[in-house]
C-alpha cells in the first residue's frame, strides 16, 4: 500500500471531540520529521495548533512555525480576496468592490460559500506541488470540521459546475473535481475513539463515502486507546482484596478499586471495537495510544508521532 | 440547599427558549435532552429540537424507528411515563404526576428549507418559479450542510405557535456557534433590495417582465459579479433574486424578530463544555461572543469530568494506598510477588487519573469563575457508557442541577 503520507493532500475529519486536531498535527508532524515540506490548515477559527507554537491564532497566511511546517487558519475573507483577484486579475477593482458592505456581505453569505472558497484556495495552493520555491508543500493537512462538511465539500464541483456550465469556472469546479477525486492526491482520514457511537458513526461515514462519491477512505485512525493496564481475572483479585479488612474502615483503598475499574472498562470496551474498526479500515488503521493528559504539549504529539511511523511502516 | 435558589432550576422553570451552543463531542445533544426533560418533569410543556441525534439517545426518548418524520414534534412524555421507574419527585424533579410534557423534533435541513420557501412565498406561481430555477436547486444540497438558518427560522415560528413553555435548541454541530447566531443576518446579506438592484441592470430571460426591470447603467458589484460569473450565467442569478422581490420587508421582519427573540430575557444561552485545554479556550470564546453579541449566557455545562474519589488526592497517599491494596491482595491470597506487581499497576494507572482529575478541577474552578455571580456552571461527571433509556436521562438531569451547588 502506498504510503499515507505520500499523498498531497489529507483532509482529516470525524465526528466532534474525537481529536481531529490532534491527528492532523501528528500527521504534519510526522511528515515533515521525515523530511516533507507540509501545510497544515485549519478551518476552525479557534486554532488549536497555534498555541503549541506560540501564536494566538493560526495566521490568513501560511507561516512557518518549525523546520518543514508551516501553518495557516482558512478566513473566509482572506480566501475570498485570494478567488476574485485570483479569477479576475483586477486587484484594485476587487479591492474596490470588496470595501463596499453589501458586496463584501453577498459573497460571504451564499450558501456553501465557505465549502466553494475553502476548496478553491485548496485548489490552487495544491497546484503549486512539484514546483520550486516559496509556496509548493508536498503534503498539506486539512484539520476540517465534522464529517458532514467533508461529505458536503465533495458535493460542491458538481454543485459549481451545475451552476456555471460553461466559462472559467465550469473549468475551474472540475479541476477541483479532478484533485478531490484523485485517490493519489487527495486522501480522507476519519479519525475516532474507541467509543461505540464513534465507532459505529465512522464505518457509517466511511460507507457512505465510498457509496455516495465512491471516495475510499485513505486511513481510520483511532485515537486515545486505552492501554490494557489490568486484565479482567485480576479486577475480582482486586475486587475481593478491597473489601477485605474491617467495616467502617475509610482509608480511601475503594478510590484504588475506582481507578482500577475505571481502566479496566475503557480498555476492555476498546479492545472490543478494534476489531471491526480494523476490518472496516482494511490495514488502513492507526491506533494512537491515550496519554492520559488533558492537554497535549508538541512533546506528546511526538510521541503520537512515534506510533504513526511504526503503522505507515508496517505495510 | 434547598432554600437559596438554584440558577439552572431558575432558568429552566422561567425560560421559554434555551439554546446549547458548544463545539461537537461535548456532550451537547445530550445535554439539551436531559434539560429538556427535566423542565417537563417540573410541569412544563416542552420540546427539544435536535440534529441527528445518536440512535441511543432516540432509543432512551422511545425513538427508534429508522423514518421519523423530520421537523415534527413527537410525544415522547407522557407517552414514555412507563419507561420511567419511578412515578415519584426525584432530588429536582416533581414526579410523573406533575409533570407536564416533553417532545422531539429531529430537523431535517433540506425539507426545512422547501418548507421556509413554501413560507415565504405563499404565491404558488412564484414558489414554482424558485423552486424550478436552476440556481435554486443546485443551492438546495448546500442549504443541507448548513442547517444554521433553517434552524433558527424553525424556533422563531415555533416560539410564535406558542404550543410549548419551553423549546430547547441543540445548536448544528458542523458549524461554529457565531455561524449559527448570525445565519439570519447573513441571509438578508444575500437576499435584499440591494442585490435586487444589482441584478435588476441585467435582462431576465423572460421578456414580460423585462422592461419592470431592465435598466440602463453599471455598478462595481455589477462589473464584478459579471466577469466573475460569466455574462451567461446572470439572467439565472437576476431570476433567483428577483422571485424574492415581494417578500424581501417580510424576511426582513421575520429576521427583525428572530433576532429580537434572541436577545429578549425569556431566552437563555448555556455552553456546553468538557475538560481539556481545548474546551477551556473554546468556553473563554463563547462567553466573550455572547457578551458582544448582547446574547444573555445563563450558564456552563461541563461534561466528563472525571471526578476521581478524593482519596485519590495526591502521590503521596497513593504509595500508601498500593502498599494496603498488595497488602490485602496477599491476605486474600495472592502471592507476594503478584500482589506487588497488581498493585503497582494499579498505582500507576491510578496516578494517571489523578493527574487528569487535577486538570479537570483546576479547569472547573476557572469555569466557575468565567461564570460569574449571575451565571451557573453545572458539573456532571464522566459516564461510563452511553444513555440508553429515559431513567438515565434523568438521572443525569438531576446531576445536572446537583453540579451546580457542589463546591469546586
Amino acid at each position: 500500500m502506498r504510503n499515507l503520507l505520500d499523498r498531497h493532500i489529507l483532509l482529516v475529519t470525524g465526528k466532534g471531540g474525537v481529536g481531529k486536531s490532534t491527528v492532523a498535527l501528528t500527521l504534519a508532524r510526522r511528515a515533515a520529521r521525515d523530511g516533507k515540506k507540509v501545510l497544515l490548515i485549519e478551518f476552525e477559527s479557534v486554532s488549536r495548533a497555534g498555541p503549541l507554537f506560540g501564536l494566538d491564532q493560526a495566521p490568513a497566511e501560511a507561516t512557518t512555525v518549525e523546520p518543514g511546517l508551516d501553518l495557516m487558519g482558512f478566513d473566509l475573507l482572506y480566501s475570498l480576496h485570494f478567488f476574485a483577484v485570483d479569477q479576475l486579475k483586477l486587484k484594485a477593482l476587487v479591492k474596490m468592490a470588496l470595501r463596499n458592505d453589501s458586496v463584501r456581505g453577498f459573497f460571504l453569505a451564499m450558501p456553501a460559500i465557505k465549502s466553494i472558497l475553502f476548496l478553491y484556495h485548496l485548489y490552487r495552493l495544491e497546484a503549486a506541488h512539484g514546483t520550486e520555491g516559496d509556496g509548493r508543500w508536498d503534503l498539506i493537512v486539512c484539520d476540517m470540521p465534522t464529517s458532514g462538511f467533508v461529505a458536503g465539500l465533495y458535493g460542491v464541483p458538481a454543485m459549481v459546475g451545475q451552476i456555471f456550465r460553461i466559462g472559467p469556472l465550469a473549468k475551474t469546479a472540475e479541476g477541483m473535481g479532478k484533485l478531490l477525486f484523485d485517490p493519489l492526491k487527495t486522501g480522507v482520514v476519519l479519525v475516532t475513539l474507541p467509543e461505540e457511537m464513534p465507532v459505529v458513526e465512522t464505518i457509517e461515514l466511511r460507507n457512505a463515502l465510498r457509496q455516495k462519491h465512491g471516495i475510499d477512505t485513505a486511513a481510520i485512525v483511532v485515537n486515545g486507546v486505552y492501554p490494557t493496564l489490568i486484565e479482567s481475572a485480576e479486577m475480582t483479585a482486586l475486587s475481593e482484596a478491597v473489601g477485605t479488612g474491617e467495616a467502617g474502615d475509610d482509608n480511601g483503598v475503594d478510590g484504588m478499586l475506582w481507578a482500577a475499574q475505571v481502566l479496566r472498562g475503557r480498555s476492555e470496551r476498546a479492545a472490543q471495537l478494534l476489531p471491526q474498526l480494523r476490518r472496516a479500515a482494511g490495514g488502513r488503521l492507526i491506533e494512537l495510544p491515550h496519554l492520559f493528559k488533558r492537554h497535549l504539549p508538541l512533546s506528546a504529539i511526538d510521541e503520537l508521532a512515534d506510533v504513526v511511523d511504526q503503522s505507515t511502516r508496517k505495510r | 440547599m434547598a432554600s437559596s435558589p438554584n440558577p439552572l432550576l431558575e432558568t429552566l422553570d422561567s425560560s421559554e427558549l434555551i439554546i446549547c451552543i458548544g463545539s461537537g463531542g461535548v456532550g451537547k445533544t445530550t445535554s439539551s435532552a436531559a434539560l429538556a426533560l427535566l423542565a417537563a418533569l417540573r410541569g412544563r410543556k416542552t420540546l427539544v429540537l435536535t440534529i441527528d441525534p445518536a440512535k441511543r439517545l432516540l432509543q432512551a426518548l422511545g425513538l427508534h424507528d429508522d423514518d421519523l418524520p423530520a421537523n415534527t414534534p413527537l410525544e415522547v412524555f407522557p407517552r414514555m411515563t412507563s419507561a420511567l421507574s419511578h412515578p415519584e419527585p426525584g432530588p429536582f424533579d416533581l414526579g410523573t404526576e406533575k409533570a407536564g410534557s416533553l417532545h422531539a423534533m429531529m430537523l431535517d435541513p433540506e425539507q426545512g428549507a422547501s418548507l421556509m420557501v413554501e413560507r415565504l412565498l405563499p404565491d404558488k406561481s412564484v414558489r414554482e418559479e424558485v423552486l424550478a430555477n436552476r440556481i435554486y436547486r443546485a443551492l438546495l444540497p448546500a442549504l443541507s450542510a448548513s442547517p444554521d438558518l433553517v434552524a433558527l427560522e424553525l424556533i422563531a415560528d415555533l416560539h410564535r405557535e406558542n404550543n410549548f413553555d419551553l423549546i430547547v435548541l441543540d445548536t448544528p454541530p458542523a458549524h461554529n456557534t457565531m455561524d449559527f447566531l448570525q445565519a439570519g443576518q447573513t441571509f438578508s446579506n444575500f437576499i435584499n433590495e440591494r442585490v435586487l438592484k444589482w441584478f435588476s441592470r441585467v435582462p431576465r430571460k423572460d421578456s414580460a417582465h423585462k422592461r419592470s426591470i431592465f435598466r440602463r447603467g453599471g455598478s462595481v458589484a455589477m462589473s464584478v459579479l459579471g466577469r466573475l460569473f460569466g455574462a451567461e450565467i446572470l439572467p439565472d442569478i437576476a431570476e433567483f433574486f428577483y422571485s424574492f422581490r415581494e417578500v424581501m420587508p417580510l424576511m426582513r421582519e421575520r429576521n427583525e424578530q428572530t433576532d429580537a427573540l434572541m436577545r429578549s430575557d425569556v431566552t437563555a444561552f448555556i455552553a456546553v463544555t468538557a475538560p481539556g485545554a481545548t474546551s477551556l479556550r473554546e468556553a473563554y470564546h463563547l462567553r466573550e461572543l455572547l457578551e458582544t453579541e448582547g446574547l444573555p449566557f445563563a450558564g456552563f455545562v461541563v461534561n466528563r469530568v472525571l471526578q476521581a474519589p478524593a482519596s485519590l488526592s495526591d502521590e503521596e497517599t497513593l504509595q500508601q494506598l498500593s502498599e494496603d491494596l498488595q497488602g490485602r491482595l496477599e491476605s486474600t491470597g495472592v502471592p507476594t510477588d503478584q500482589a506487588e506487581n497488581l498493585a503497582a499497576r494499579v498505582r500507576e494507572g491510578a496516578k494517571r487519573l489523578h493527574f487528569m482529575d487535577r486538570a479537570d478541577r483546576t479547569q472547573v474552578k476557572e469555569l466557575r469563575k468565567l461564570a460569574g455571580d449571575h451565571a451557573f456552571c453545572a458539573v456532571v461527571p464522566q459516564m461510563e457508557h452511553d444513555i440508553h433509556v429515559l431513567d438515565e436521562l434523568r438521572d443525569l438531569a438531576n446531576q445536572l442541577v446537583a453540579g451546580v451547588t457542589e463546591a469546586a
